[in-house]
């Protein structure tokens, strides 16, 4: 903590970090190691490169990447935006409400991946309930809009799954925000508005970045919801999941796993930066 | 109400109406007469309730994913809440580094690690048991009980520990009164995501499946791959209705207005 | 392959002294037989018309696991020592990839007596270690309060779909059987080779504007019965399960050029219990086949079996289903996957 902390006392607060990093390191990276072997391994059982070079000078594979990034951070965005003034509310508005609040949030995380889909699907599809009430009940179209298998759905279909993680993350930090603080520059003069954005918001920094920071590493990994709900787009985890599922060529799959992890470590980083540079 | 809180309110409500409508629609499949799920139901039964007690697999396989989800939850809290406490106070480079380490599962599609993590265990010896089974659910659980107590204990400041120890309060002491309920939002928050997480997993579970040690998500799967019947909306169902009694056991063990985030 | 990749591994001391702490890892056991099934009815008909014969005639006791062939085999591939699985069922791809790489035993009439009455060709299939237990076929499953004079050939399928007649529901790239029963069934029907997919692209092209696409089975009935689309590409088994459950609106064609057989294999993993021979034995023999039929509306494959009145009106014979040309396809598949992914999208 302070520096005239004595050596063994440090060491002793590194003792602290030393399991979960052991575990990690046994097994998370040595079987992602493992795996990923298979990528820089040729046909007659040499190291190479080659799986790297031609996926990573192919364009049609860059804009598999550059999609996978732009969803992510696209429903990282909503979320955030989205999460905030609801985490507000809960933790500031919701009172005896707020029990319900969370079981409403988690009520999706609860419901099979399946099922979500299928409510999704009676919901939006062609002769579904949302046209039938567009078209027949308030007539404002006159043919049924196409929902299913557009990019929108299913970035609300995303936005769904993900954004109690950015709620929650948000709140349990706007929890402990010192209101003391608030009033005191209400009190000095400024306004809500002004000390919302020059108060409440520095101080809650980490729990926006702990959402966010969820949010786009689960998104940008995800798979599941767009196999099953289309929308056009084409992401390393979808192409993983079809190596693993259809082709069956895991020297493909590892090669992507090793580039999308590289990906998701920078853009991690990057925000951990950001983040600490902002709360602290 | 002040106009803010209006408009406040008016957005909340219209953001739980986005989030409930399609567990709306699953939640009244299940109460169908009709053998298949289809919307509108023809007419209200409780047939497809009865239907997951009869069938074995169903209630076998609750109960791995319950054992499992607990077990990879509180090994995530034992690694997780000391690395985090170490971690949120560190203001180096490194600290940095290796949080981005301990977040990196997150990125990495499940159905890798399952995959990687099946062929590594195996070569250890570990094979295909729930052992194997609760190390992998932890590495992916971890994560998340890192992130959320390191973001509420750096948004506490060190003034209250510091208080405590000045006045003569042992380490442990200090930890307990005082760090411990301060950071009780964070460790309850990673908890739930980490239990929801485990519980709901199904690339990872896949890999390690057999007649033993099947989670729940994985006998869904592989029963309506043959037979897509409303049994499937009504274990959704089931699944809301045991959160429910989840949170009013919390309630009544610690009051509403203490667990915003079901502490 | 394991053991060299291993060697970039090294052998860590955290990881040798891991080897100790063995975790009770599941294998077969003397008087036990760990055998698979897919899930729901397809567990029950196992249980009941395979298990239970199997269990009466040795006394041993049988667990089935449920789940999916690409789980079992990496399963299998992950511990070929001590295989965790007895018998397998897989999908036809995912047996020739399974024996190619010398993972599985050859199936003789020695062991498996009733393995005289399985056609040969089915055997051969599966390089001769395994063979097929019953069998679908890929056609054309429509609504009929929609489509009241359905397609009765690939060809018109495609006509119609492209005119804007119908919107057609068809099985995406994510979904693993796609490449057999929908790229080469159309392909083939259409006149192409495996060596010339353009005919399926071109067709594919024509329709686009009109298609959605299913991942799984469920996701094809769930986009007739919400109106999503009108008919699509599905299989006929399913088609009267789903008759069977009372969905009166649903039909299926086998189209003239002949859908493409989609079969269920089923495989003896290497070092697995002997037992498992009695239980294939039972799981090939025609009275537990018969039975296993009726519960699950699909054909099978002992040629002594006779259906009854109703599956044979039902059971696409083996003469109008076309044997899709499982090597051909493995060579090729990656590619059209490929092209798919390029062209059409995932």
């Amino acid at each position: 903590m302070s520096d005239s902390v004595p050596m063994n006392a440090k060491l002793r607060q590194a003792m602290l970090l030393a399991p979960a990093l052991i575990f990690l390191a046994v097994f998370f990276v040595m079987p992602l190691f493992d795996n990923s072997m298979r990528s820089f391994m040729s046909e007659d059982g040499g190291f190479t490169l080659s799986r790297y070079t031609s996926f990573l000078t192919d364009r049609f594979y860059l804009g598999v990447i550059v999609e996978t990034v732009v969803l992510a951070a696209a429903v990282t965005v909503i979320s955030v935006v989205i999460a905030y003034p609801v985490a507000y509310v809960l933790v500031r508005k919701a009172g005896r409400l707020s029990g319900v609040f969370i079981f409403l949030l988690i009520a999706p995380l609860l419901t099979s991946i399946i099922m979500r889909t299928f409510g999704w699907q009676v919901l939006f599809a062609r002769r579904g309930l949302v046209n039938q009430w567009l078209v027949t009940d308030l007539g404002i179209l006159d043919v049924p809009l196409r929902w299913l298998n557009t990019p929108g759905l299913a970035i609300a279909a995303l936005v769904h799954v993900l954004v109690p993680f950015a709620v929650l993350s948000i709140a349990s930090v706007l929890q402990g925000v010192d209101r003391r603080l608030e009033e005191g520059a209400l009190m000095l003069g400024a306004s809500k508005l002004r000390t919302f954005f020059e108060v409440t918001l520095p101080l809650t920094m980490d729990g926006i970045g702990t959402g966010a920071i969820l949010v786009f590493m689960i998104a940008n990994g995800s798979f599941v919801t767009l196999v099953l709900l289309g929308g056009g787009f084409q992401t390393l985890p979808l192409l993983i999941y079809q190596q693993f599922n259809t082709t069956r060529d895991f020297a493909l799959a590892s090669t992507m796993s090793t580039i999308l992890l590289a990906i998701a470590l920078v853009c991690l980083w990057l925000q951990l930066r950001l983040v600490r540079r902002q709360g602290a | 109400m002040k106009l803010s809180d209006v408009i406040l309110w008016i957005f909340t409500i219209a953001f739980f109406i986005f989030m409930i409508l399609p567990i709306a629609v699953v939640v009244v499949i299940s109460f169908t007469s009709a053998g298949y799920a289809a919307f509108p139901i023809p007419g209200w039964s409780m047939q497809w309730f009865a239907r997951i007690f009869e069938y074995q697999p169903f209630i076998d396989s609750l109960w791995v994913s319950l054992k499992l989800a607990v077990v990879a939850t509180v090994a995530s809290c034992l690694l997780g809440i000391p690395a985090a406490l170490y971690l949120s106070r560190s203001r180096s480079g490194w600290a940095t580094a290796i949080t981005t380490f301990l977040l990196s599962p997150l990125s990495m599609p499940m159905i890798v690690i399952g995959f990687a993590s099946l062929f590594f265990l195996s070569w250890l010896g570990f094979g295909i048991s729930f052992l194997a089974l609760t190390i992998v659910h932890t590495v992916i659980c971890l994560p998340y009980v890192i992130r959320t107590v390191t973001a509420v204990y750096r948004s506490m400041s060190p003034a209250y520990e510091e208080a405590a120890m000045i006045l003569g309060a042992s380490r442990f002491t200090t930890f307990r009164e005082v760090t411990l309920p301060l950071i009780r939002p964070g460790i309850a928050a990673g908890c739930l995501f980490s239990f929801l997480t485990s519980f709901d997993n199904l690339p990872v579970s896949y890999f390690f499946g057999s007649a033993q040690t099947n989670t729940l998500p994985v006998v869904m799967l592989a029963y309506m791959e043959h037979q897509f019947d409303p049994s499937i909306a009504a274990l959704s169902t089931l699944q809301l209705l045991l959160a429910v009694v989840a949170l009013l056991i919390a309630d009544r063990l610690y009051g509403i207005e203490k667990m915003t985030i079901a502490t | 392959m394991n053991m060299k990749r291993r060697t970039f591994l090294g052998t860590g001391a955290v990881a040798t002294g891991l080897l100790g702490l063995n975790g009770l890892p599941l294998h077969a056991q003397d008087r036990t037989l760990n055998v698979t099934a897919y899930g729901g009815v397809w567990e029950q008909a196992v249980r009941d018309c395979f298990v239970a014969p199997f269990e009466a005639k040795t006394g041993a006791t049988a667990t089935v696991s449920l789940g999916g062939p690409p789980q079992w085999l990496a399963q299998v591939e992950a511990n070929p020592e001590k295989p965790p699985l007895d018998v397998l069922i897989m999908s036809p791809d995912l047996a020739v990839i399974a024996a190619e790489g010398g993972l599985m035993d050859d199936f003789t009439v020695d062991k498996i007596p009733n393995l005289a009455n399985i056609p040969q060709e089915f055997t051969d299939a599966c390089l001769g270690k395994g063979t097929y237990l019953n069998y679908g076929v890929g056609g054309i499953t429509y609504n009929k309060q929609v489509v009241a004079e359905p397609p009765k050939s690939f060809a018109a399928f495609v006509d119609r779909v492209a005119s804007g007649e119908f919107v057609a529901s068809v099985p995406s790239i994510s979904y693993a059987v796609t490449p057999v029963f929908f790229i080469w069934a159309l392909n083939d029907a259409l006149g192409g080779t495996p060596d010339n997919v353009d005919p399926f692209f071109e067709a594919m092209a024509k329709m686009k504007d009109n298609l959605v696409f299913w991942a799984g089975p469920n996701d094809f009935f769930n986009h007739l019965a919400s109106g999503e689309a009108d008919l699509g590409i599905y299989f006929d088994g399913r088609t009267w399960n789903h008759v069977d459950e009372g969905v009166d609106w649903i039909d299926f064609v086998n189209p003239e050029e002949g859908g493409a057989m989609t079969a269920v294999a089923i495989q003896k993993p290497k070092n697995a219990s002997d037992l498992a021979w009695e239980y294939l034995n039972e799981a090939l023999a025609p009275e537990n086949q018969s039975k296993f039929a009726e519960i699950l509306n699909y054909g099978v494959t002992n040629s002594e079996v006779v259906y009854s009145d109703k599956l044979a009106s039902r059971v696409t014979p083996l003469s109008k289903a076309n044997l899709p040309p499982y090597a051909d396809i493995a060579r090729l598949r990656n590619e059209w996957v490929d092209r798919w992914n390029r062209e059409i999208g995932m």
